[in-house]
């Protein structure tokens, strides 16, 4: 087994990891904060690359310029589902199995509009994909390193704001006790409608990032369970930077095995860490005391 | 006691009843699709049946019906279809490997007490694809290039095809419903139950919950590894894609709670109801319209219908039994296309009549109003 190509399986599998951590986040926040399991994260992020395929390919905008639209896009949907939520008095459960019939319809929708081919953008109108530089032996791809600055920033940002502000200690109010907060004037519905549109908007905005790079599919939303599900996990509901972290690992440990396995075992190599960490850390690997 | 001698005694007789279809058909030249359209609803009740006795009873909610139909599947793909293996001595072990695998999911996951319900959920999600990953892995069992089950030859005291499909599907369908009415009636079923409304009470109750809970998915898996295992055949060319697609969790899920999971009957009108829409679909034309249809339909039951339309059905059962009869009497008369036609009419009626709220049935039944004080402790049970 090369060196060389072990390091660079692992640096890749890092900054695709950063990407990981980007399409969890959504999920988790909403999971950890409004204990809503919103499978609809996956739709955001599908519909989110394939906006900004149509936008780029028939509009000619930049992909990353696209993010401008396609954000706030993602930011209203999740906002308006999170209302609707509110409204039908959704539990976990039930939040789970509508969001699955969601996520069906979605998927369904956009095979008739896209159909079940594979797009991806044309290199003359993505300047991202292909591009790279190299540092020593290793070549860093500019669309995952893009992708990785951005989940680093959204993650640390998205925890000082949780820590911080007042937005941020109303929703741990809220998380910790809906009565209590109620009772000083923290309006439990708006902080989750709020919340809801932000993890959407991330979902959002990786899908951008993956249309960057990536040839998109209908049924590639299933295979995002496999990577998903371990990261958020891993990570602890609701903690933005552990978050981080898990994509990390999962995004190193998936790399390294396929260079080692085969691409096919990679997400056996996730999924058998995720076993590991429901039976060892069923709270995340970076929780202290509990999420958010 | 008595009461299951007479259960029992009514699933002998239907068994009996519907065995005779086949000589039926043959003596009265019925299209051939009737009989796959028979044995495919079987493969349904089976599915939604077993997948209930999991997640209907103890309320741990299962998206891992694909994975337990798709290791069925593998094992007769492999040991018959690749090894050369008799179909009929193949088949059992499609059902004890899922049983294997499901035991094991069982040990991870039923072991931690802190793993809530939604943690399971998502574990039974991704192992459908976890299975699939191995599978494509292992040239022995897929390998990516598929395995053929078209030359299995099967043994001829099952009849032609088509009839043999019907006889094993029964035979694992009556299987099936038995096992959930037992468990159903059972101090299993009771222990069950008891989970699904409060584990840490039905704990404290002295529940053997762990045991309880591993039972429930052994016979989930078993039975839906041993459908599976059957429904090779029909599918001939195995591939991954299809097996471990998730139509079966999805299809499922939707049968149990259009049906009712509260009852071990629930998911066979659920099943017979949805398969039979869908099917209509299809052969009408609107495959790609179906998963649409599907995925609204389950939002609006999930939000609507929370006890299921069976107990409805039961509730309403002179008027639903004769509107049944009245509408395939009428198309009978009045159009001339195909049975399945006239029973997609029939259950139409009959889910329309289910869905209407208890109030307003209450007012078009002309039944006598409650009482004040019954409609109060109406209300006190609906807000506890």
């Amino acid at each position: 087994m090369n060196a060389d190509l072990l390091t660079q399986a692992a640096v890749s599998g890092a900054l695709i990891g950063g990407l990981y951590a980007l399409m969890s986040l959504g999920l988790s926040l909403s999971w950890g904060a409004l204990e809503n399991i919103n499978l609809a994260h996956f739709m955001f992020i599908l519909f989110g690359a394939y906006v900004t395929y149509q936008l780029t390919s028939s509009a000619g905008i930049d992909p990353l310029l696209a993010a401008l639209i396609v954000v706030p896009l993602g930011f209203a949907a999740g906002g308006l589902l999170q209302i609707f939520f509110e409204w039908a008095k959704v539990d976990e459960f039930k939040s789970l199995i509508i969001s699955f019939g969601l996520f069906i319809i979605l998927q369904s929708l956009a095979r008739t509009i896209w159909s079940a081919d594979f797009r991806s953008l044309d290199q003359s109108i993505n300047p991202y994909v292909g591009s790279s530089f190299t540092v020593g032996s290793v070549s860093l791809q500019i669309p995952l390193v893009i992708a990785f600055v951005a989940a680093a920033l959204i993650a640390f940002g998205t925890q000082a704001v949780m820590g911080r502000t007042f937005f941020g200690k109303a929703v741990r109010a809220v998380v910790h006790d809906p009565d209590t907060a109620q009772a000083f004037g923290v309006d439990h519905r708006r902080v989750g409608v709020l919340l809801a549109a932000i993890a959407s908007a991330y979902s959002a905005l990786a899908g951008v990032l993956i249309a960057t790079f990536q040839s998109l599919s209908p049924t590639m939303a299933v295979g995002w369970f496999g990577i998903v599900f371990p990261v958020v996990i891993l990570g602890g509901l609701g903690n933005a930077v552990g978050n981080f972290l898990a994509g990390i690992i999962i995004g190193v440990a998936a790399g390294v095995a396929a260079v080692i396995w085969g691409p096919l075992s990679a997400s056996l190599v996730t999924f058998s860490i995720m076993v590991l960490a429901l039976l060892f850390r069923p709270e995340g690997l970076f929780t202290r005391k509990a999420a958010i | 006691m008595k009461s299951r001698r007479r259960a029992l005694t009514g699933f002998a007789v239907a068994f009996l009843i519907l065995l005779a279809v086949p000589h039926l058909a043959e003596r009265m030249d019925w299209p051939g699709f009737y009989l796959t359209f028979m044995f495919t609803a079987f493969f349904w009740i089976t599915q939604s049946s077993s997948w209930n006795m999991l997640t209907g009873y103890s309320g741990y909610f299962s998206f891992g019906q694909g994975a337990w139909f798709g290791v069925g599947v593998y094992t007769t793909a492999v040991l018959a279809g690749k090894q050369g293996w008799s179909f009929l001595a193949a088949l059992p072990l499609a059902g004890f490997t899922a049983l294997i695998v499901g035991l094991l999911l069982g040990l991870v996951v039923f072991r931690l007490r802190s793993l809530g319900g939604e943690i399971f959920a998502l574990t039974t999600l991704a192992v459908a694809f976890v299975l699939a990953a191995i599978a494509r892995i292992f040239a022995a069992i897929d390998g990516g290039r598929g395995a053929f089950m078209t030359s299995v030859p099967l043994p001829e005291f099952l009849g032609e095809f088509r009839p043999a499909m019907y006889r094993m599907t029964l035979v694992i369908m009556m299987l099936t419903l038995v096992t959930a009415y037992l468990i159903y009636e059972s101090r299993l079923g009771w222990g069950l139950f008891a989970i699904r409304d409060d584990e840490q009470v039905a704990r404290g109750l002295g529940v053997p919950t762990f045991r309880y809970k591993m039972a429930a998915l052994g016979a989930n898996a078993f039975f839906g590894g041993l459908m599976g295992g059957v429904w090779a055949l029909q599918i001939g060319f195995v591939t991954v894609e299809d097996v471990f697609s998730i139509r079966v969790p999805l299809f499922v899920i939707l049968m149990s709670v259009l049906g009712g999971t509260r009852h071990w009957m629930g998911p066979v009108v659920g099943s017979l109801i949805i398969f039979t829409i869908v099917d209509r679909f299809n052969s009408a034309g609107f495959e790609n319209f179906n998963q649409v249809f599907i995925g609204s339909l389950l939002i609006l039951l999930v939000l609507a219908v929370r006890e299921g339309i069976y107990l409805r059905i039961r509730e309403r059962w002179v008027a639903t039994a004769s509107l049944f009869g009245l509408i395939i009497a009428a198309s009978v008369i009045f159009n001339s296309s195909s049975m399945v036609w006239k029973f997609l009419w029939a259950l139409l009626g009959i889910l329309l009549m289910a869905l209407i709220p208890d109030r307003a049935w209450q007012k078009l039944a002309l039944r006598r109003r409650p009482t004040p004080s019954e409609s109060r402790e109406d209300r006190e049970t609906v807000d506890a």
